[in-house]
């Protein structure tokens, strides 16, 4: 172990792979590389250009939504069409006869790109991801048959004049200068989502749904905003689409262009905003290369998407990703230092207690938990053990609030707990962790305990976006939070590490750090010594005391009777759902039902 | 014209119901929702017309070939696009790798076989002046079809053993892997049955709809329809689900006409999974903590 | 061309006005080949007439060529596919514009890339010839530089209803097209047209080209008491569905409408030969049989071709004989004209009578659509033979 003595390591700061400019030489380049283009005065390289800057706006939105978010939106090409439509036809005078601005009108097609986002988006909210599939890509069809039938406003299938913008941004490298601003701009709002905490949320949504609700993360709320944001950038994207298309008609709308969308960003790898780039820029200029191939481009899309899928899920993200290629050190060794957990936890609160009450709970015809009865206090270990199928972690759920009882009530100081609203659980300051832990894989250690402090930022998303100071205030802070957290555990030496590298242990631990993020009053702790070595189990059994010496109150669902007799300070036995035994460990070590059911003794 | 409602309605929703169980035998052996589906339905009618049109072959024979090739296509889904992206269920990827699948047997299509619609000759000649003439082939064959395929899956379902071996999958795969049933080798026969049914909705609807490589993207989503009205799993719903579906759409065609049929057929799908995620006869799902 | 770094940052406004006036291009050698710049759809949906254009244009350049070119100068065809997408005739109309500097655009075809094409390549000021229909393609003022070497779809249209109302004599008509852009806007130009003409168009729909059956369709045109059926689609399963469905109900109109009618394709899905009887599309008098003979330009050009070993099978004259005449009209304006801009516009806009294989083009500075009225005929599609169609009964010969 290295710097096992510093409490925090602040010589460097982690760069966490989520949303870090990915090495920002390369976006350095790439923004040379559009400022100087013009130098050539070769207007098909600018056309090639501008194409690929307004399909990155749109992707950069998109990004969010599927590289981030995980949500399958197949269809995004209807916002370019949206966006397109809109800002044309304003243009042009066909609504109410008014011909409006240029400039006004690509915002008003954002702004209609940004309404649709959500509604297209909205059933993501409650429908799987197939069904989502297929709802935005009957979205994209229908909005193109809108377009051909609706004449007065689209110029069905003849179409209608895309607007031509006029100083600064005239036809031409002006044009030009523009989409490379809006592309930037997009890269830079949607880059620092990326990395702030609502892109780490949106990342624990799509890898780790369950982690994200236990640690506060609203999933309707956020992917609003990433809806309504992804659906503006591609109506602006539209817009800028109508002016360089010059024209537009239904066809120019094609289901191959939301596919080279979407593999862009799978190119690019999911998560990542350089990647995606790439992968738009290349998917937009390869087939101007490949002139011979056109008539098998579908074929090919299709192909790279499939071999991405099935061989390289990370994309060019993780193959640029060298520093998560070095080896680990062998023999690593966990050292928790619950010294450090006062710093991590803040002051000791008032004591309070959550009540169980005549909890019952059926699955079909089985009784889950049949009439349970149950406290934890403020500054205790409760242990929970019992056999499998003895409702332990149906108990937990119920707590955690996946599950509603059917009878019974649960009372935090005599207010009720409400059910069903897992996300609520993180304002009362109840944090858990899972029997199998729940990661992002792809993302560092530091990013995934982040995650569990997610609802402590004071900054707006529209603050994140714009990198404005409580933004910055927040990530600090959360960051120095998350690192004090991963110290406590010991594990701040893997802070940069991608967390599917660690070992199984070592995740223990780290959904521990997450958990502590939340500087929980009570914590629900479910198998955290499942796969541990005894010496592992020792530490942690002396880190958990700990916690609950800080005025947390624990719950903890165990196997391991050692260790549950080692630092409980009560302990309840459930059988079939109901209460066995209960008592200080003693008591139950005595208990002569659960010694023969249950310990075998 | 009633008559033309529901007879056209019945022949087209009986091809929507068969592509529907596609989707749901996929399913219930994998939990993945397959974009092959349509591509399926496409190429039951693109090889029959293939084989019988092009190549001369006897007509019974083709039917055999086409199924074979269905059958085919189904596992090489399985093994290509599936089985590597189980692992992370979670993520969805399955969405992604049978679409990439889908896409790139359509696009051969395009290219080799072409972007017009081509006939699909008619399979058993019915003299015009005998009384059989009213029922054209179009009509009837896709909902034999259908019916023949829903009586055999659910005798094969209830009443044989390896028919219960795939329901225990489709309950609980992990369970049924506990009981020692050979999850993969199931997963497997279950794709090549779904392979089948797909080209048998093709080749069967063919004559209605061509052999036209753009059915493909129309039977994913009509053909997913009836999965989300009659609940993901459900072999009867989808049947159920299909039939509404083309009776629906025949009589919007009608009464309506031209793009604000396919408007309306939209709207009715988004409307109801909001309202019913599960679908109308579906149970919600169990939390997955 | 050296350009400093001030001078693009200083504003587009400055690269812009550059590329606007058109610098003077570098004096060409005597023996570099002239560049045309060609767009067609040779793959993907529609592009089987891209196909047969692209017979011709290639044929004729091939000749000129072997005949020595223009003035010791060979031609070359710079072709993109733009598979009838239109953002890829974007990006091919800025190579051919503005890297290859090509002294003339032909092409493209289809609608949709035509009309995105059309203003970039006027706002570059190249001269461009097209092949393709659609009437808001040729506007003098907006597009100087553009002629048009085919009918337009007014034309057509024309020439269709003029064979219903005043060849047949039939008053009441329904109008109907798939949903595609060329179907819709078809319908909604025509049906006033008919209108004016005196006729009564007693039924009109969009329909879904996908919708399997058509009876209600007809039978809804039967009740309403129409005599003849205008179907516009390109769609060939739409076009042979009604043909089908018509003869299956003994409905004994006729169908007067698209050359899609005449298709290999439509004929392909037909049920019964029979249902293409009294089905009539458009075509074009100098590639019809009259009399059982095809006029004299047209019966040259096909010894020609027959010669040069040409296959008719899988195509049809008219589209071979377009492609032809585009490429021999720019061969001879090159030879007259040069290959500056303006001298081309100059010649083109005094070009009078030229006599085409596919039509005899006249236009004026005032009226870039060349095709004349007359010459847009109907045709019996039944009568398909070497790639063309016996001229429909009752025009006079």
């Amino acid at each position: 172990m290295t710097d096992a003595t510093s409490p925090i390591s602040t010589a460097k700061a982690p760069a966490g792979w989520l949303g870090r400019l990915e090495g920002s030489w390369s976006w350095i380049a790439l923004g040379l590389v559009g400022l100087l283009l013009p130098l050539l005065d070769d207007s098909y390289f600018g056309v090639i250009a501008q194409r690929a800057y307004i399909y990155w706006i749109l992707s950069a939105g998109l990004n969010l939504v599927v590289g981030y978010a995980g949500q399958i939106a197949i269809g995004w090409v209807a916002m370019l069409t949206l966006g397109a439509y809109t800002t044309a036809a304003l243009a042009a005078g066909r609504v109410g006869g008014v011909e409006w601005h240029p400039y006004l009108a690509l915002i008003a097609g954002g702004a209609m790109g940004a309404v649709f986002g959500v509604i297209v988006g909205l059933p993501a909210l409650r429908l799987r991801t197939f069904y989502f599939a297929m709802t935005t890509l009957g979205f994209a069809t229908i909005v193109t048959q809108v377009a051909l039938a609706w004449k007065d406003v689209t110029g069905g299938g003849v179409g209608t004049p895309g607007p031509v913008f006029l100083w600064p941004f005239e036809p031409g490298w002006g044009f030009y200068y523009f989409c490379f601003l809006l592309a930037a701009l997009a890269t830079w709002i949607t880059a620092n989502i990326g990395s702030s905490r609502y892109g780490r949320a949106l990342v624990a949504i799509r890898d780790a749904e369950v982690a994200a609700e236990a640690s506060g993360i609203a999933k309707p709320k956020l992917l609003i905003l990433v809806f309504l944001l992804a659906g503006g950038l591609g109506g602006i994207a539209g817009g800028l689409f109508s002016s360089l298309q010059s024209y537009i008609t239904p066809d120019a709308f094609t289901f191959e262009m939301s596919v080279l969308f979407f593999i862009g960003i799978l190119i690019g790898g999911r998560g990542s905003i350089l990647g995606p780039a790439l992968g738009t820029i290349i998917l937009t200029v390869l087939p101007e290369f490949a002139a011979p191939l056109v008539q098998w481009s579908t074929f090919l899309y299709a192909a790279l998407l499939l071999v991405i899928v099935l061989v390289i899920p990370g994309g060019i993200a993780d193959l640029l990703d060298y520093k998560n290629r070095r080896p680990l050190e062998q023999h690593r060794e966990i050292v928790p230092r619950p010294e450090l957990l006062s710093r991590v936890l803040g002051a000791k609160g008032e004591p309070s207690a959550i009540r169980l009450a005549n909890i019952a709970l059926h699955f079909g015809g089985v009784r889950a938990i049949d009439g349970l009865d149950l406290e934890i206090r403020s500054g205790e270990v409760h242990g929970l053990i019992g056999p499998n199928g003895s409702g332990k972690t149906t108990t937990l759920n119920v707590i955690s609030g996946y599950y509603r009882p059917k009878t019974g009530s649960l009372k935090l100081d005599g207010a009720d707990l409400p059910f069903d609203k897992p996300h609520a659980r993180a304002g009362y300051r109840i944090a858990r962790t899972f029997q199998t832990p729940r990661l992002v894989g792809a993302a560092s250690v530091l990013a995934n305990v982040m995650i569990g402090g997610t609802v402590r930022g004071d900054g707006t998303f529209v603050e994140s976006m714009l990198s404005l100071p409580r933004h910055h205030n927040d990530e600090k802070q959360l960051k120095v939070a998350a690192l004090k957290a991963l110290a406590t555990v010991g594990l701040e030496s893997l802070a940069d590490v991608r967390a599917d590298r660690l070992q199984h242990s070592e995740l223990r631990f780290m959904e521990i750090a997450r958990a502590l993020m939340l500087r929980p009053a009570f914590m629900l702790l479910d198998e955290p010594a499942a796969g541990l070595s005894a010496e592992e189990i020792r530490r942690l059994g002396a880190l958990i005391k700990a916690i609950s010496r800080e005025g947390t109150g624990v719950l903890l669902v165990e196997h391991h009777a050692d260790l549950i007799f080692d630092i409980c300070d009560r302990v309840t036995v459930l059988n079939l759902g109901k209460t066995l035994a209960a008592g200080t460990p003693a008591e139950i070590r005595s208990h002569r039902e659960v010694v023969s059911a249950y310990l075998g003794a | 014209m009633l008559q033309s409602i529901v007879s056209y309605g019945l022949a087209v929703g009986a091809v929507y119901a068969l592509i529907g169980i596609t989707y749901n035998v996929m399913f219930s052996a994998s939990r993945v929702f397959s974009f092959t589906a349509g591509m399926l339905g496409m190429l039951g009618g693109v090889l029959g017309a293939l084989f019988i049109n092009k190549l001369g072959m006897n007509a019974v024979l083709a039917f055999l070939l086409v199924l074979a090739a269905g059958a085919v296509l189904g596992v090489i889904t399985e093994i290509l696009t599936v089985r590597p992206v189980l692992k992370s269920i979670e993520q969805h990827l399955y969405v992604l790798s049978t679409l990439a699948f889908a896409l790139m047997i359509q696009q051969v299509v395009a290219i080799y076989w072409g972007t017009e619609a081509q006939p699909f000759p008619v399979l058993v000649p019915i003299d015009p002046n005998s009384a059989l003439s009213i029922i054209d082939q179009k009509i009837w064959l896709p909902v034999l079809a259908c019916i023949v395929t829903i009586v055999g899956l659910e005798l094969l379902y209830r009443r044989t053993l390896i028919g219960r071996a795939f329901l225990a999958i489709a309950e609980d795969s992990y369970a049924a892997r506990a009981l020692g049933l050979p999850e993969t080798q199931l997963r497997i026969a279950s794709y090549a049955i779904a392979g089948m049914i797909g080209v048998l909705a093709g080749f069967t609807g063919a004559q209605m709809l061509l052999a036209y490589f753009g059915n493909q993207a129309i039977l994913n989503f009509y053909g997913f329809v009836p999965v989300a009205l009659g609940g993901m799993g459900s072999n009867r719903g989808a049947v159920v689900g299909g039939l509404a579906l083309g009776l629906f759409q025949q009589a919007a065609n009608f009464l309506v006409g031209g793009i604000f049929a396919s408007v309306a057929v939209f709207a009715v799908f988004i409307v109801v999974l909001l309202l019913r995620p599960e679908g109308l006869a579906g149970a919600a799902a169990a939390r997955r903590v | 061309m050296p350009v400093s770094r001030r001078q693009v940052l200083a504003g587009s406004a400055v690269s812009a006005a550059a590329l606007a006036s058109g610098f003077p291009a570098p004096a060409i050698a005597q023996n570099e080949p002239i560049k045309i710049g060609y767009l067609p759809a040779l793959t993907g949906p529609s592009s089987s007439t891209g196909v047969g254009i692209n017979r011709g244009t290639q044929l004729a350049v091939e000749l000129v060529n072997k005949e020595g070119g223009i003035k010791g100068r060979k031609i070359e065809l710079i072709s993109r596919d733009t598979q009838s997408d239109p953002t890829k005739a974007v990006n091919a109309v800025a190579e051919l514009t503005q890297r290859a500097k090509a002294s003339m655009i032909w092409g493209p075809l289809n609608s949709g890339e035509a009309l995105a094409a059309t203003p970039l390549i006027a706002r570059d000021k190249v001269p461009m010839l097209h092949p393709c229909w659609v009437d808001s393609l040729i506007d003098v003022k907006k597009y100087p530089m553009s002629f048009r070497i085919a009918p337009t779809n007014t034309q057509v249209g024309k020439g269709a209803n003029h064979y219903v109302v005043n060849v047949l004599k039939l008053k009441k008509v329904a109008v109907i097209s798939d949903t595609t852009g060329y179907g819709t806007d078809s319908v909604n130009t025509y049906v006033p047209m008919l209108k004016a003409m005196g006729a009564e168009v007693v039924y009109t729909n969009h329909i879904d080209a996908a919708n399997p059956d058509l009876k209600p369709e007809l039978l809804r045109m039967q009740s309403a008491g129409a005599q003849a059926i205008m179907p516009w689609s390109v769609n060939a399963g739409f076009l042979s569905r009604i043909c089908n469905t018509r003869g299956a109900m003994n409905w004994d109109v006729p169908i007067v409408g698209q050359t899609t009618l005449g298709s290999g394709q439509t004929k392909a899905l037909l049920e019964k030969p029979e249902y293409w009887n009294k089905v009539y599309s458009n075509n074009f008098r100098n590639c019809c049989y009259i009399g059982g003979k095809l006029p004299p330009r047209a019966a040259e050009f096909v010894e020609r071709l027959k010669k040069d070993k040409v296959e008719f099978g899988d195509t049809l004259l008219w589209w071979v004989a377009l492609g032809w005449d585009g490429a021999m009209m720019m061969a001879e304006t090159f030879k007259n004209a040069g290959t500056k801009n303006d001298d081309i516009v100059a010649y083109m806009n005094k070009v009078k009578g030229w006599p085409g294989i596919y039509g005899t083009v006249t236009w004026t500075p005032e009226q870039h659509n060349g095709f004349p009225d007359q010459e847009v005929v109907m045709c019996e599609v039944n009568s398909l033979k070497d790639g063309a169609f016996n001229i429909a009964p009752g025009y006079s010969s």
